[in-house]
């Protein structure tokens, strides 16, 4: 059963505490856009994953969106890729 | 490059996000001859493959999400070589679907619910622990906002030619 291979990895490699899932949480956190509490540190760790599956979510649509874009702009212009390499590092 | 996320410098890592890209619609040019008359989904579709396989070959194998992209990418690669076509590989890059995916991983904080909607999300991670699942996740928002920007900064790009 998974449930019995999970608990058995845990108990072979030192237990995950609850510091360390904190520690990661809260780094996840400052990734995310918006602190929607008034308080930055203390917010829950399942509103944290909760903003985050939205994050990647979001991000997913904006991938999907812009290569919609970039597809039609692509059809359009012939690109020089030195050109636009130069432009890139110069914005 | 540094292995440490926190020490990247976040503009070099948009600068090697962006001549892969590149270099990747670069293939994608010259590989589709017929690219213009092909389908408006599919030329969409390549350039979404193009953009993970960017972020998965910057990172290479140093992380189980560009390791499970790269593995869809190639094994793409090799049924399209077989002359097969296979519709559920040409969507967005997900770690293979396995038998049985209701599995009732459980972190000290209980958020079961979460954790299996985040295991979906980000490829690679199913059989992970709770905090190497974290961990890939910060590593996977990095690299996909920084893919995001370098999308949009060549969208403003073009537009403006």
């Amino acid at each position: 059963m998974s449930t019995r291979r999970s608990r058995s990895r845990q108990s072979t490699t030192s237990r995950i505490t609850d510091d360390q899932i904190n520690d990661l949480v809260s780094k996840l956190q400052q990734l995310l856009p918006e602190i929607r509490t008034h308080r930055s540190d203390k917010v829950s760790a399942s509103k944290v994953l909760q903003e985050t599956c939205n994050y990647i979510r979001s991000l997913h649509r904006d991938i999907d969106n812009l290569s919609d874009r970039l597809s039609e702009l692509l059809e359009n212009t012939d690109p020089t890729q030195a050109s636009i390499i130069r432009s890139l590092l110069t914005q | 490059m540094s292995p440490q996320p926190s020490s990247t410098n976040p503009n070099s890592l948009k600068i090697q996000l962006a001549y892969q890209f590149l270099h990747n619609l670069n293939n994608l040019n010259s590989k589709r001859s017929n690219l213009a008359t092909t389908h408006i989904r599919q030329r969409s579709n390549r350039v979404k493959i193009a953009a993970y396989a960017s972020m998965a070959y910057v990172v290479g194998s140093r992380r189980a999400w560009s390791r499970a992209i790269l593995r869809t990418i190639r094994n793409r690669r090799m049924l399209a070589r077989n002359k097969r076509v296979d519709h559920k590989i040409t969507h967005r890059p997900r770690s293979a679907k396995r038998r049985n995916p209701k599995r009732d991983y459980v972190d000290p904080n209980g958020n079961s619910g979460q954790e299996v909607k985040l295991r979906k999300l980000v490829p690679g991670v199913e059989k992970m622990d709770a905090c190497g699942l974290l961990d890939e996740t910060a590593d996977y928002i990095k690299y996909l906002k920084t893919q995001v920007e370098v999308m949009k900064n060549l969208v403003d790009l073009y537009s403006t030619i």
